[in-house]
Formats: C-alpha cells, sequence, structure tokens
C-alpha cells in the first residue's frame, strides 16, 4: 500500500465511523441531551457534514453531558483551551507544508540529455 | 469597573487599541502580499500555450491514422497548416475524438477545429460530429513509419491538450490530476524532452507495440522522469513507445 492508497483508507475509515456516529447520535443521542431538540427533526440532516468531520468530539460531548461528568460550563472549557494551540500548530504548519512542498519538488532536468540506446532499422 | 479598553464594532475603536489595530492590520496586507509573492514567484513559467481563436476555424484534408491515438497527416493544407504536417486531434473538453476516428484509419477525411499551439506542437479540437471529422474524396497515400531506435529519454509526460494550451499551467504537479482525467478521457499524451529529440521537444507517448499508454504510466504523470523505448517517425510526428517498466524518476539509477 502506497501512501496515497494509506491518506483514501484513512479518510474513509473516519468517514464511515463518523457516519455510524450520525446515524446513533441524531436519531437517538441528540434527544437525550438536548430537550430543544425533541420532536425536532428537519434540522438534523443538516448537522451530518459536521458530525461525520468530528465525531470524536461528538462522542466526547455526548458523554460529558450524559454522564454529568463535570459541570456545566466545564464541559466547553477544554475544548476552549485548545483554541489556541491549535491556531498556532495549524498556522505553523501552513508554513511546513509550504516549505516542505517546495523543498522536495523536483526542478527540471534540463542538464539530462537523450541518450540513443540503438539505432533504427533504417538507420 | 473594569478600566480594560472593549472593542464593540459598530462603535469607534478605544484609543488604547487603535494602534494595535492599525499594526495588526499593516502586517496582515503587508504579509499575506509578501506571502502572494512568494509563492507566485516560486510556481514555474506556465509557457505559451493557447488556444489559438485568432487564427480562426482551420479546416484540412489528411489522412488518418491510429498510433493508437488519432494524428492526421495534411495532404491538402491552407494559409497557416501546411502539407506535410501531421498533429494530434482531441474532441472538447476532457475527451478525444477516438470513436470517430477509428473508422477512418487509413482513410483520407477532412477535419476542422480550433487549433492549440505551444512552440513547434500543435494540435486541433475538432468541431462536434461530422462537422469536425469526416470521409473525404480521394486515395489516401500511404504513411511509412520510419523507426528511429531505442532512446533513453528525460522529462514529463503530460495530456497533449492542455500542455498545447487549454490550461494555464497545462503541466507540472498542480496539473496531475487534470491530466490524468484528460489521459482516462482519450487526450493524447505528450511526452516533453528534457533537450530536444531528433529536433523536438515534444513527443507523442505510447505503450509497448503501438498501444495505448499503459496505466502504471499514470502514476508517472506530470513528474520529471526518467524510461527507455522505441522512437518511430510517423509524418512529421514522433512517437516514442515507452516502456514501463523502465520508468523511474529522473535523476535515480535503474534498479
Amino acid at each position: 500500500m502506497d501512501t496515497a492508497q494509506a491518506l483514501v483508507m484513512l479518510m474513509q475509515g473516519w468517514g464511515i465511523i463518523g457516519a455510524l456516529v450520525a446515524a446513533v447520535f441524531l436519531v437517538i443521542g441528540i434527544d437525550r441531551i438536548d430537550e430543544d431538540a425533541q420532536g425536532a427533526y428537519i434540522f438534523r440532516p443538516l448537522l451530518i457534514p459536521g458530525v461525520l468531520l468530528i465525531w470524536p468530539l461528538v462522542l466526547w460531548r455526548w458523554w460529558q453531558i450524559e454522564s454529568d461528568a463535570a459541570a456545566w460550563a466545564a464541559r466547553y472549557r477544554p475544548v476552549r483551551a485548545s483554541y489556541g494551540p491549535a491556531v498556532v500548530l495549524m498556522s505553523l504548519g501552513i508554513i511546513v507544508i509550504v516549505i516542505a512542498g517546495l523543498s522536495v519538488r523536483q526542478s527540471w532536468p534540463d542538464e539530462i540529455a537523450p541518450v540513443q540506446l540503438s539505432a533504427g532499422a533504417d538507420q | 469597573m473594569s478600566e480594560k479598553p472593549f472593542f464593540v464594532g459598530y462603535l469607534p475603536a478605544p484609543g488604547p487599541l487603535r494602534g494595535f489595530l492599525i499594526l495588526i492590520s499593516v502586517l496582515l496586507i503587508a504579509g499575506l502580499g509578501t506571502a502572494g509573492y512568494l509563492m507566485g514567484a516560486a510556481q514555474d513559467d506556465p509557457g505559451p500555450g493557447a488556444f489559438r481563436f485568432d487564427y480562426g476555424r482551420q479546416t484540412v484534408t489528411g489522412v488518418v491514422e491510429m498510433t493508437p491515438y488519432p494524428v492526421i497527416h495534411v495532404v491538402e493544407g491552407n494559409d497557416r497548416i501546411k502539407p506535410g504536417d501531421s498533429f494530434m486531434m482531441t474532441a472538447g473538453g476532457k475527451s478525444g475524438v477516438d470513436s470517430r476516428a477509428m473508422p477512418l484509419n487509413g482513410q483520407l477525411a477532412q477535419v476542422s477545429g480550433i487549433v492549440l499551439e505551444r512552440g513547434d506542437l500543435y494540435m486541433m479540437q475538432l468541431r462536434g460530429g461530422r462537422n469536425g471529422l469526416r470521409a473525404a474524396e480521394g486515395d489516401a497515400p500511404d504513411i511509412a513509419a520510419e523507426p528511429q531506435g531505442r532512446w533513453q529519454l528525460t522529462g514529463e509526460i503530460c495530456d497533449g491538450k492542455c500542455l498545447a494550451g487549454a490550461m494555464r499551467p497545462g503541466r507540472g504537479l498542480a496539473h496531475k490530476a487534470c491530466a490524468n482525467l484528460c489521459l482516462l478521457g482519450d487526450v493524447p499524451p505528450i511526452f516533453v524532452s528534457s533537450q530536444p529529440v531528433l529536433g523536438t521537444e515534444f513527443l507523442l507517448v505510447t505503450g509497448p507495440q503501438g498501444t495505448r499508454l499503459p496505466r502504471d504510466a499514470y502514476d508517472y504523470v506530470a513528474q520529471f522522469i526518467t524510461a527507455e523505448g522505441n522512437i518511430t517517425k510517423r509524418g512529421d510526428l514522433l512517437v516514442w513507445e515507452i516502456e514501463p517498466d523502465t520508468i523511474r524518476l529522473a535523476g535515480e539509477d535503474l534498479e
């Protein structure tokens, strides 16, 4: 398996798990943790793309609220606390990706000349 | 109550925050402008390829040959396309004209369309249906294939249409996905040689023994590679039969 296939398989796996989480959360979970969502269904399909992408966060928040594991405000604090480092890391990541891309880019091999290995039949 | 200044979007910015706001604005504009300039300057020259709508519609007559990609060897030319020229053909979008050309293989045909030109490489985007390609009256002269021997070339496999001017850039890694889609749609593939071969840097590239470009080679499209294969001159067009098992990245040794 090459790198491209591994990346595609990783994304497919992430998406499949996200789809399962979306199905369970939007059918069962959302009614259990948000009483305002009870009886409201039209908006739920709109959440599917988001759940596909951030399903670990959805599961964590669901567990936090369902289990009363933390006080109300504390359920949100860890996520907000990570915004700062995330912004810095993503900014640095863009710079690193650009520099890495430029550094591994091939240069046009104009110094390599064509080589005739054998003559043609009528040459 | 806190004396810390607080910015509200619909009110004038508090005094202590104005300097910060100006500084950030200047840094953002200058920084993004500089980043844009540097990224643009790092890109390769897209080259002079273009659709030549300024030439108007071109109509010529010639012999159709499936190499296996459709080529026409001009017999009756016009002001721009001379008898003896050979050029590749394509359809609109990311598709070739194989299905239209195959029934006319070896026969005289009239072709009509718009020329794409990049240096001494040109091809024609044919009009739709029989308006673009139709059988013509007359006997088709034989087009002799002239073997030019086996060659090791270094360069890049591109799709002929984008390279000739349908897109800018029409080659390079940023264009790889588009090039592969064009090749899957039967647009003729072109090899751009690092240095001229027998007088030209552009060769039609096929698989061994006149087969289509093997799918194994698609992974190397838009990368700079070295490979081996036989070159045959058909009309005034060079056709390189690339051997996929000899393909490696330029600069790498053959294992």
